[in-house]
């Protein structure tokens, strides 16, 4: 798909059926800076599906996890950084992704994307495992990551199709209103 | 999707409704002057901070600017 519904689709990638732990989604900074990019700071909230007895154990109201994330999209140079981080159990492990979102250099209707994450887990003895099933966890959510936003551009494809289809109907009922008008 | 703080999620949907329209339709087209959704986004925001302090959600350095940042001559 072209770069423009990529990135408008990123902007609206949840909810999603890929994504159902990300529950919620805020705004909590934008804004245009002097060289015509939009910076946004988002909050995503996780809801994991903890087993209840270990809510019991913690606190129902503590089974959200949180991530921040910060995008760049540049219109000119068409471009869209996303960088994202948690900010929960920031104590024991530390996620940083990178994506990047470009134009394909040979074909307009495609778009590449570029994606990264760093993984550190602290001071913990199962690090290397843990890091290395954070590994394939992310390797395999960045697949599902390209199909949640085909489900979103399919989505918002339907919105305007059908919005389409409702005001060709209303044209044609102006249009026969006009010919019986006229004669 | 909802919002953080359950009570802001209308005030959310609202502000999302313009961005993505102004979005698509105007900022990648090259058209970034003028915000449409700055008071929108306004009160928002002022559902989500309080909705983070409530929830004690650890977000560090973050300075709640609002969309009156980065806009320059726009008289609207």
């Amino acid at each position: 798909h072209p770069w423009e519904t990529v990135t408008t689709a990123a902007m609206q990638k949840y909810p999603n059926p890929m994504n159902p732990s990300v529950v919620g989604v805020d705004v909590l900074d934008r804004h245009v800076d002097p060289s015509g990019k939009l910076h946004s700071h988002r909050l995503l909230s996780t809801e994991w599906g903890i087993p209840s007895i270990v809510k019991s154990l913690i606190g129902t109201c503590r089974t959200k996890t949180y991530v921040q994330e910060h995008s760049v999209v540049d219109p000119v140079k068409k471009t869209m950084e996303l960088k994202s981080s948690n900010i929960s159990f920031t104590n024991l492990v530390s996620v940083d992704e990178r994506l990047i979102y470009k134009p394909h250099p040979h074909d307009p209707y495609k778009t590449v994307l570029t994606q990264e994450a760093i993984i550190s887990v602290k001071g913990v003895s199962l690090s290397s495992y843990l890091e290395g099933l954070m590994a394939n966890t992310i390797s395999s959510n960045a697949n599902k990551g390209r199909e949640a936003l085909e489900w979103v551009i399919n989505r918002l494809n339907a919105e305007i199709e059908e919005f389409a289809a409702s005001a060709r109907g209303t044209m044609r009922n102006s249009m026969a209103a006009a010919a019986f008008v006229e004669k | 999707m909802n919002s953080v703080g359950e009570a802001c999620t209308e005030l959310k949907r609202e502000y999302d409704q313009c961005f993505n329209r102004w979005f698509a339709d105007k900022f990648l087209k090259g058209d970034s002057a003028g915000d449409p959704c700055g008071q929108l986004f306004k009160r928002y925001q002022l559902c989500v901070q309080k909705a983070i302090k409530e929830k004690d959600i650890p977000i560090e350095g973050l300075e709640f600017m609002g969309p009156s940042k980065g806009k320059t001559k726009n008289s609207s």
